[in-house]
């Protein structure tokens, strides 16, 4: 996506509120998506410049909220959810059904740079335990037995 | 009293899909919003001082109040703002979700109710940014209600999504989030219905406590007040959670017993397993015994036994389950989530997780126990929100109600339970903060 | 009962009354009672309760401690600090345990320490032992954020107040939080140096040794040192100011507040160039010209004869040329040895101010509570005198309009309006003056180039009334400062002159084409006095002794010489100049934090001349002399980044007509020269007007086009 586009579009979420500062996660939210699900040095620049705010001020945010990425990540993420809910049936035996069949460790990405794989907080699908979320899109009563079938999609689809 | 569901939030939600504007007006959906707007603001929000509704966001203040602190437009002619905290984070609730996800409308249709009460032209709707199935159904929601402006009026609805920051449920900080900040909560006062959003006079009401709206509007405020118990009127959607046979949220008439939640609703705990404690409310409220379960699921009676009904999330816990393990996941929740504004909440949730790995890895000396209470005690009740006491507050209770189990791991120099406990060595998010610019991960 | 737009309150068993309004910290100092902070700092804006060392017991209010920085005083409120309430001591003993648990504690080796409120407070309040035996969280320590500050993220408490100037004061949005929680640290982006005007501010809001000056790192420790109290020579504004010297020697320069004049921010120039007097191309000894290209050094009494016999040689066909920053007793002293002792009236003065802006004469903290301000002339505010950018954006802040293009009726319907003169054209302050009368503006300012214009030209009037005739041919020019060396009119004269005597602190400035050159002194190493942009007369103090004889003392020995009477020191001459020019106001009256004169009557009426119009073809350009230039700046390396970018500054409208936009190579042309500079969009800027530093700016004429 070229920078001109991203700001035009941030420039018309902007105009859904009385302050455009408040288009800032949304902001950012595109600029992930144009930049392949990371928010890289110039990623920031273009946000501060279309919103008007400085790219310290614009990574100062998004480093506050969890679903912003400051390092690149792979094409799909995989997010288990390890609170207490998901964790007391079995998320952490589910977590590590998706390290051995993608090969890394929780918060890292495979080699082919295909799949993201990482923990998060509580999802807000406790009783439909364990939750993961694929690119966003939640999973609800993942077991360990369901995981390869699951890799395998994400292989698929790519 | 027998378990039985009541169904006012998610009537008719079985039946047929309430996604759909039709569907929702085939049941008489939007009446009440013509009720009220027949009416005047302040009648409305008589109405809802006689529901004696309370807020379904954890605070439980009564929402009728709260509407009427908002200055008139004579007073401050500032825009004013309805924001709707649909940010639900908080471990084992997960009602919003459902609510949003099944009853859309319902929930709108009390956002136009309330924006009318406050005479406010502005909503905004503050959704968890995970959330993206309840967030396609309120698009979509939407754009049916853009097709309508009877029924829309000159409000404008706009749905902002979040971006994973638990601490965004507390109104202030959800407040700065909206404005394109950083999520820090402000400090009160002044209130958000003095000065909340671009420091204008604002409500943030929870999805529920709007998606309740309705009901009270048709039924009429007095009629709903019959639902319920003293201090906790109508009904409440619950979420069941943890080692129960049908986790899920069933919305029940609040008073109704706990044990009846769990073993009539939620199936009883499977594998024969023994219950062996409860979180009423959500992971910020304080642990109960297994043995403590027959007690009225309302504010009062919970409030006997010194916790609360939160965000009513239901969490049952068998007896596998180490109460040290499940201290260090919840305080690393709280780590990882504390915004990182004021010390005590920053420093101390941190110093909590220390303490408690060591208790688990059985290498803690006793004073080390008393000093994690200690802690604790130091936290409480000098946060500058409630994110930092709440979590002391839970940790302290899986101390005082399981302390003999927190004195083996001393005694014994190691957990009791071996690594048969489903909360070993779970791996929490904190462990891999991705933005963490520490060389070392929280040892 | 408490009297009309005041309250009463108990704190800790002391009744205290206050003003309405005012915040709980103060009313407790007003009854000399200490509630301890950190993140508390009212010059920031609104309190953000985050450090939590202020809790204390509110009797009747909420069962917790409350943060006492966030509250403002009530009437009959009953408070408790540590010192009355073990709710509070434990409170503000819990915080200070948790401030440490991560905290290094290196106070050996730290700059902080000795001056840290973190030490302080921990010794009147905080846990005498450390229960935290674990691992503490750990950065890469210090990590230099620009060249002349270090932060160490691990000393950090996340107070916020380092990033609140940046936001909030400053705004120039680039010191930032990052992560958070636990992980919260402080940073640039993409460790970017922090880049700006006044960066150096945080070191001094920084309660803890996390913000510190590479220029002072390991240089003293607070039991070695004293602060001088005396204002910064930088600028036109005078900041007041305290010199640290360890040893004879200035090492760091702070702010002493004058809440009139800075409210304790200080600029990166005069924080930190403080180092050119040790510079090592200073001059300490009198140069003589043997040779034709010869210099050799001479003494003290070879150089005063040498002076002399060019003083008689010259008949008074003698011109001095003035820099704008000797003392107001220097340009008297030289004044009254030229004018009075030798006839001598000719001079080339600093850019003139005008006196009739002392009919609206207001102190600059006046701007703040402005509604309407306009800014006229072309160079940005902070260029010429940046604390008065800091009252500008108080003012936006504060809901001020800020203008700058004249808008007549914005000025006659303001309640308060403010009008400000900030460029070339030294009618500037007249031409204020004359529409602050016109249109009812509440004050007018002039910002000068120099720091001690106005002082100059008051001393240099005292001293005689003839008319100057222009001397011609000149026998003798004399050049009094660096500044003047470096003005090319100076030079030109230089050409023609006879003879040039400069007095100049640098070599290589003047020895080219001087005869004789004396070495100068620093406003670091006077006693005396300057008077400011606002008109108002402050003190120099000496901090540190200069390498060579001020120039009051060798013009005194001079003046002897021609049977003038004037004495060495400060004092006397000022009692001199004061008597015909400062109604005889005593100098031991000036006082550490000077009141400014008040505002004399309007004058009837005074012309200024027509105001520089704007080219029909083509860009006037505005070449400006940036804050971070000079001889001073140039000497200090850590500064060098700050230096300007070779940029021109292009209004909107111009910069769309020619398709420019911001960060484009341009090329500017005036008949003969071009130059390729990078644009930079101004909305400051009028159409028709392009702006570009001095040291940017080449040989371009006043005429130029600009085109992609
Ligand atoms: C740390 C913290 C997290 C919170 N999270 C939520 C949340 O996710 N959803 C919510 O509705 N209220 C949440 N609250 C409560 C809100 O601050 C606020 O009281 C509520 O949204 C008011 O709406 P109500 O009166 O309708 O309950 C949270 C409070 C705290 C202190
Ligand atoms: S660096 Fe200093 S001023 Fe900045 S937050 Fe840390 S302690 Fe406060
Ligand atoms: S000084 Fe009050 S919270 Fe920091």
């Amino acid at each position: 996506m070229s920078a001109r586009s991203l700001r035009d579009e941030i420039q018309e979420v902007a105009a859904q509120y009385p302050q455009s500062r408040s288009a800032m996660l949304p902001a950012l939210r595109l600029a992930q998506e144009g930049h392949g699900g990371w928010l890289p040095p110039e990623a920031f620049r273009e946000v501060g410049e279309a919103l008007g705010l400085t790219p310290a001020y614009c990574k100062s945010v998004a480093s506050f909220y969890d679903m912003f990425h400051l390092k690149p990540v792979g094409r799909h993420l995989v997010e288990v959810c390890t609170n207490v809910s998901c964790a007391l049936v079995g998320a952490q035996q589910v977590l590590e059904g998706f390290q051995r069949e993608l090969g890394v460790g929780a918060g890292e990405t495979t080699e082919d740079g295909e799949v993201t794989l990482r923990t998060i907080e509580c999802l807000g699908g406790c009783g439909w335990a364990t939750i993961v979320a694929i690119d966003e899109h939640y999973r609800t009563h993942v077991s360990p037995d369901d995981v390869p079938g699951i890799v395998q999609e994400l292989r698929r689809g790519s | 009293m027998a378990a039985e569901l009541q169904k006012i939030v998610l009537a008719g939600a079985d039946d047929r899909d309430l996604t759909r504007l039709a569907e929702y007006e085939a049941i008489g959906g939007y009446r009440a919003l013509q009720k009220a707007r027949a009416l005047a603001p302040s009648a409305v929000i008589d109405e809802l001082n006689a529901s004696e509704l309370r807020g379904r966001g954890g605070a439980f203040f009564a929402t009728g109040r709260k509407w009427s602190f908002v200055p008139k437009p004579d007073q401050n002619p500032n825009p004013h703002y309805l924001v709707v905290n649909a940010d639900e984070s908080e471990p084992g609730s997960f009602k919003d979700n459902e609510i949003m996800a099944r009853v859309p409308h319902r929930f709108l249709e009390g956002c136009l109710i309330t924006a009318h009460a406050v005479e406010s032209k502005s909503v905004f709707i503050y959704i968890r940014g995970e959330y993206t199935g309840p967030y396609e159904v309120l698009v979509a929601a939407l754009e049916e209600l853009h097709a309508r402006p009877d029924l829309r009026g000159e409000v404008t609805i706009v749905l902002h999504r979040g971006a994973g920051a638990y601490i965004c449920g507390e109104e202030t900080a959800l407040l700065e989030s909206l404005e394109g900040k950083r999520g820090q909560p402000r400090t009160k006062p002044p209130f958000p219905a003095i000065q909340g959003l671009y420091a204008s006079p604002t409500v943030v009401n929870n999805v529920e406590t709007l998606a309740t709206v309705p009901p009270i509007v048709e039924l009429g405020g007095a009629e709903y007040a019959k639902l319920g118990v003293e201090n906790s009127r109508g009904t409440r959607v619950v979420s069941i959670s943890g080692h129960v046979a049908n986790g899920g949220n069933y919305e029940i008439p609040n008073g109704m017993s706990l044990r009846g939640l769990i073993y009539d609703l939620g199936g009883g705990i499977p594998n024969g397993r023994e219950l062996k404690a409860v979180i009423p409310g959500g992971s910020s409220t304080a642990i109960l015994r297994g043995d403590e379960i027959d007690v009225g699921y309302d504010f009062d009676s919970l409030l006997g036994l010194n916790t609360a009904m939160g965000s009513a999330g239901v969490v049952a816990i068998d007896d596998r389950c180490c109460m040290v393990q499940l201290g260090i996941r919840v305080s690393e929740f709280y780590e990882h989530e504390s915004c990182g504004k004021c010390t005590p909440c920053r420093e101390g949730t941190r110093w909590m997780t220390q303490i408690l790995r060591r208790l688990e890895a059985g290498e803690a000396i006793q004073g080390e126990l008393d000093l994690l209470l200690d802690v604790c005690d130091r936290i409480n009740g000098k946060c500058l929100c409630p994110l930092g006491e709440t979590a002391a507050v839970a940790v302290a209770s899986y101390v005082d109600k399981f302390r003999p189990e927190f004195q083996r791991h001393v005694d014994e120099g190691g957990c009791p339970f071996g690594d048969s406990s489903p909360l070993d060595h779970v791996m929490a998010p904190v462990a891999q903060h991705t933005h963490s610019p520490t060389a070392t991960v929280p040892a | 009962m408490s009297a009309p737009g005041t309250v009463k309150l108990t704190i800790d068993g002391v009744p205290v009354e206050v003003p309405k309004g005012t915040g709980l910290v103060e009313a407790a100092m007003a009854g000399g009672i200490e509630i301890p902070v950190f993140c508390y700092e009212p010059r920031l804006g609104a309190p953000v309760g985050a450090c939590r060392m202020c809790l204390c017991e509110i009797e009747g209010g909420p069962p917790k401690p409350q943060a006492a920085c966030t509250l403002t005083a009530q009437d009959g409120m009953v408070v408790k600090t540590a010192a009355t309430s073990a709710q509070a001591a434990e409170a503000q003993n819990a915080t200070l345990e948790f401030i440490l648990v991560n905290h290094p504690l290196d106070c050996p080796v730290c700059d902080k320490g000795g001056e840290c409120p973190l030490q302080d407070l921990t010794f009147r309040y905080g846990p005498g032992s450390t229960r935290m035996t674990f691992q503490k969280r750990t950065f890469d320590k210090p990590i230099p954020i620009s060249p002349l500050i270090a932060l160490d993220r691990e000393r950090c408490i996340l107070c916020y107040r380092c990033t609140r100037f940046s936001e909030g004061v400053a705004e120039d949005g680039q010191l930032v939080a990052e992560n958070r929680g636990s992980q919260t640290t402080i940073a640039t982006f993409e460790d970017e140096p922090y880049r700006a005007p006044f960066s150096g501010n945080v070191i001094e809001l920084c309660p803890v040794g996390a913000l510190t000056s590479t220029k002072y790192r390991f240089e003293a420790r607070p039991w070695e040192i004293q602060d001088v109290p005396t204002v910064c020579g930088m600028c036109p504004v005078g900041c007041n100011i305290h010199a640290t010297t360890r040893e004879g020697k200035v090492k760091r320069i702070l702010s002493r507040n004058h809440h009139e004049v800075d409210r304790g921010w200080l600029c990166d120039k005069g924080r930190f160039a403080y180092s050119h007097v040790n510079a090592g191309d200073r001059l300490t000894d009198p140069l003589l010209r043997v040779r034709r290209h010869g210099f050799e050094e001479v003494s003290w009494d070879d150089a005063l004869d040498a002076a002399e016999r060019m003083l008689r040689e010259a008949e008074g066909r003698i011109v001095t040329a003035l820099s704008g920053s000797e003392t107001v007793e220097q340009a008297y002293a030289l004044a009254k040895l030229l004018r009075t002792g030798l006839g001598s009236h000719a001079a080339v003065m600093p850019e003139e101010s005008s006196d009739a802006l002392d009919s609206f004469r207001l102190p600059l903290s006046a701007i703040e509570t402005a509604d309407v301000v306009v800014v006229l002339g072309d160079v940005p505010v902070v260029e010429r005198a940046p604390i008065v950018e800091l009252w500008i954006k108080e003012a936006r802040r504060n809901g001020a309009r800020v203008l700058h293009e004249l808008d007549e009726n914005a000025v006659r319907q303001a309640r308060s309006a403010i009008l400000i003169w900030s460029g070339p054209d030294g009618q500037g302050g007249a031409r204020v003056a004359a529409l602050a009368q016109r249109l009812g503006a509440a004050g007018a300012f002039h910002l000068p180039e120099t720091a001690n214009g106005r002082g100059v030209a008051d001393a240099w009037a005292a001293a005689a009334d003839e008319e100057p005739a222009n001397p011609d041919p000149i026998a003798l020019l004399i050049v009094s400062g660096d500044e003047a060396a470096a003005n090319p009119d100076v030079r030109a004269l230089a050409e023609r002159a006879e003879r040039v005597i400069a007095i100049s602190m640098f070599q290589g400035l003047a020895a080219g084409w001087a005869d004789l050159v004396l070495p100068g002194t620093s406003y670091l190493e006077r006693d005396g006095t300057y008077v400011n942009l606002e008109g108002r007369i402050q003190r120099l103090r000496r901090t540190t002794i200069p390498p060579a004889p001020d120039e009051l003392a060798w013009i005194s020995k001079l003046a002897e010489r021609f049977g003038v009477d004037l004495s060495p020191h400060a004092a006397a001459v000022f009692a001199e100049v004061s008597e015909i020019a400062f109604g005889g106001m005593p100098f031991g009256e000036i006082g550490e934090r000077a009141a400014l004169p008040g505002a004399t009557d309007a004058p009837a009426s005074f012309e200024t001349g027509p105001a520089p119009e704007r080219p029909a073809t083509g860009l006037r350009l505005i070449r400006y002399r940036p804050l971070f230039s000079g001889p001073a700046v140039e000497r200090i390396p850590e500064l060098q980044f700050q230096r300007p970018h070779a940029e021109v500054d292009l209004s909107m409208e111009d910069a769309a007509s020619r398709g420019i936009a911001s960060g484009d190579e341009v090329t500017v042309r005036s008949n003969g020269t071009s130059i390729s500079l990078r644009a930079r969009l101004a909305r400051d800027l009028q159409p028709g007007v392009v702006r570009i530093p001095d040291e940017h700016a080449g040989e371009l004429r006043s005429l130029v086009e600009v085109a992609r």
